[in-house]
């Protein structure tokens, strides 16, 4: 390994300078710019992962994304009319479902925000991530970077040097949001970069559900997107997280997410990946208290030449712990997508539960679905297993639904959409359930599948 | 009337992926309106015979034809087969995980009408066929026949007969693996799908028993052996099959 990755590479806009008038600009504290600072220094220290570790074995980062072509988002003003948001994202926030607040970013900036009167006067906060660091900087500096920081690889780094905007959302002790949240991050701009960072802190007994919505138009060159989220729940919370993916072409997409359920407390997470020319999602649950469960859900559709990679982690540190991981994936065209997925338990997590399955529906010739599923047990009394498989659709399925008159095309979308119910069922909320069906549906038939 | 809804001619069939030979030429003729059953031994044919008809990709059709109103269905889809009112109520009905009751029989609805149904409307044929039936409504939010008991899934089937109501329904073995009562039902949804369209629906019963033909009483019975039609008569032939066996049939297929 020689010393001279970080001379060679070229970083483009993602300069120490930036970091510093970034900081400047929004007048933050010590600690923050310190933060900053440091995943400035991890970032350009790291190099750019090439294909030699496994977990960037199937997914060439180097060849998918070049740094140097990139910019920074711009700022954005705050609007105060729905009229004034591009007309797509509109769209999209229209045909939301009902929600208790929602949050806008667009490139740099949050545009707009809103948190309905019962949630508000209950104390739950839900603002910017850069508004709360200005508001509530204790409860903001308690957890920010603390999941999903600098020491999670170059990517975290780099979103915890440049992120904007942001997403914060406290849920007070016994406090129960029944309606969802949202919160839409949308890129406008070609070639830009949109560093979103979202923070959930549940309380205990607190019960809350968020949906991330990521979203562009197509673009003619590649253009950016590097989040980081992070959920933690405390004593017997109950939060789901929603991830909705519909970047446009063109768009490279590198999240990494990091859960933290406590005591007796459940998270539910669902990522949902359609859009986007490549995706690269690494997704992590540290089950680090008693009683605490995940479940993890995903699903996602790759056609044409889109690339998308989930790398998850299952890491049962305390005993009694539970998480159950369910990834389903369709791939057409010379679609390809990549799972590699991970349960450790630690030599204390006696009596752990924990599931892994991925289940693949190969359509075209040219799709690829590369899936690695894993175990690392150093307990004994433990129930652990994985699954992987990658099939064709059932053509017998296909014959019975053409029988009664289904044309071939509307039969393999049904037989799809049922495919990734066995997903979908297991989320409680019925409006975003819907709001997800309607989604892939839009993707499967935008999709030219020929027989 | 002078032609025949269905004119099936000197059919020769074959597995499309190894080239067995199934069916050996088959004649049958089935007019509009008329019942007909046909029987025969296991591995004789029947089913796929039905599959044929409905345009199975599994099997390829070597020689002789189906013709449908006159005219030949080998080209069409099974798609375009169904919508043109050839109906198969499935030996072994397919599951279909993920998908509901409610969905699957809108969308096949729908593709047989040029305007959508109304949802309303939808629901309200949905729950009187299914009431005919005996069916629970809460089924219909059930995957297709995803667990279903094997009398559940038949009953599914004439639930999806009496929702299309086709001009040709083949039925293959729909009695098989049913209780005495849910024989009952499943007949009398048949026979009532049946008498709502007279002339307008035709019926090609599969099955090994006489016993659903005590309460669907057959114009003709035809009965299968290695892949022909060896004999055709009227519902008495049914019972002397009863009576001899299938060992009998042979021998006068011999004779
Ligand atoms: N797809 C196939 N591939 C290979 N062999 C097949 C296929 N379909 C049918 N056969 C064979 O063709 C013969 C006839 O089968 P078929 O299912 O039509 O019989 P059947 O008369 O319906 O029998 P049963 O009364 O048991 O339902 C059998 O020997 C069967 O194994
Ligand atoms: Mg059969």
């Amino acid at each position: 390994m020689t010393d001279s990755a970080d001379v060679l590479e070229d970083v483009g806009a993602f300069t120490a300078d930036q970091v510093e008038i970034l900081s400047t600009q929004r007048v933050e504290p010590e600690w923050l710019r310190t933060q900053r600072k440091e995943g400035y220094r991890v970032f350009a220290e790291t190099p750019m992962p090439d294909t030699r570790p496994e977990e960037w074995r199937y997914t060439p980062i180097r060849e998918l994304l070049d740094l140097g072509s990139l910019r920074l988002s711009g700022e954005r003003p705050a609007i105060t009319d729905a009229d004034q948001l591009p007309a797509e994202l509109s769209r999209l926030i229209g045909a939301g479902g009902e929600s208790a607040g929602q949050i806008v970013q667009v490139g740099a900036s949050v545009v707009q925000r809103e948190l309905s009167e019962e949630p508000t006067s209950q104390g739950v906060i839900f603002t910017s991530l850069e508004q709360a660091v200005r508001e509530h900087p204790e409860l903001v500096q308690r957890h920010l970077a603390t999941a999903a920081g600098p020491g999670e690889g170059k990517f975290a780094a780099q979103n915890t040097a440049f992120w904007t905007g942001g997403t914060f959302l406290y849920v007070p002790a016994h406090v129960r949001v029944a309606l969802p949240i949202r919160s839409f991050r949308w890129i406008d701009e070609v070639s830009s970069s949109l560093f979103g960072r979202t923070l959930v802190v549940a309380e205990e007994f607190a019960e809350v559900a968020l949906v991330d919505e990521l979203a562009s138009g197509d673009f003619h060159a590649p253009t950016y997107s590097n989040g980081a989220t992070e959920i933690v729940a405390g004593e017997g919370a109950k939060v789901t997280y929603v991830a909705l993916q519909r970047f446009g072409r063109g768009v490279r997409h590198l999240t990494t997410d990091r859960l933290v359920p406590g005591r007796d407390a459940q998270i539910t997470t669902v990522y949902v990946a359609l859009g986007s020319d490549v995706t690269r999602a690494d997704i992590q649950c540290s089950l680090q208290a008693p009683g605490a469960h995940a479940d993890m859900l995903g699903l996602y559709i790759a056609e044409g030449t889109q690339h998308l990679d989930h790398e998850t982690l299952q890491d049962h540190i305390a005993p009694h712990a539970s998480s159950n991981l369910l990834f389903k994936g369709a791939l057409m065209d010379k679609g390809r997508s990549v799972f590699r997925g991970l349960i450790r338990v630690h030599p204390k997590a006696q009596r752990t539960n924990a599931y892994q399955t991925n289940r693949n529906l190969i359509l075209s010739p040219g799709a690829r679905a590369d899936s690695l599923p894993n175990l690392e047990i150093a307990a004994d009394d433990v129930r652990c297993s994985h699954a992987a498989t990658a099939g064709q659709l059932d053509e017998e399925e296909l014959f019975y639904l053409q029988s009664r008159g289904i044309r071939y095309i509307e039969a393999m979308r049904l037989v799809i959409s049922g495919f990734f119910g066995e997903v979908l069922e297991q989320l409680e909320l019925d409006g975003v359930r819907q709001e997800l069906i309607r989604a892939i549906e839009a993707k499967l038939y935008a999709t030219r599948q020929e027989r | 009337m002078a032609e025949p809804l269905v004119k099936i001619v000197d059919l020769h069939a074959e597995v499309a992926e190894d080239g067995t030979e199934i069916l050996r030429g088959v004649n049958l003729e089935v007019k509009e309106g008329e019942i007909h059953a046909i029987m025969g031994p296991n591995g004789s044919g029947k089913s796929t015979l039905a599959k044929v008809i409905s345009g199975h990709p599994a099997y390829e059709v070597t020689e002789g034809d189906v013709l449908f109103r006159g005219e030949s269905i080998l080209d069409m889809e099974p798609d375009d087969r169904a919508r043109a009112g050839i109906f198969l109520a499935f030996q072994y009905p397919v599951e279909i995980p993920g998908v509901s009751i409610a969905n699957f029989l809108r969308t096949s609805l729908n593709s047989h009408r040029d305007e959508d149904i109304d949802i309303f409307d939808f629901q309200d044929l949905l729950i009187s066929k299914m009431e005919m039936l005996g069916m629970d409504p809460a089924f219909a939010e059930r995957s297709v026949n995803d667990g279903f008991s094997g009398g559940e899934k038949k009953r599914n089937e004439i639930l999806q007969l009496a929702m299309l109501e086709p001009t040709l329904a083949v039925m293959d073995e729909t009695d098989s693996g049913l209780d005495i009562d849910a024989l009952k039902i499943v007949s009398a949804g048949i026979n009532q799908v049946k008498q709502e369209h007279q002339n307008d629906m035709s019926v090609l019963l599969i099955t090994h028993y006489q016993r659903m033909l005590n309460y669907i009483t057959p114009d003709f019975v035809h009965v299968m052996l290695a892949g022909r039609v060896v004999r055709s008569g009227g519902p008495e032939l049914a019972l002397a099959l009863e009576e001899k066996g299938y060992e009998w049939a042979k021998e006068l297929s011999l004779a």
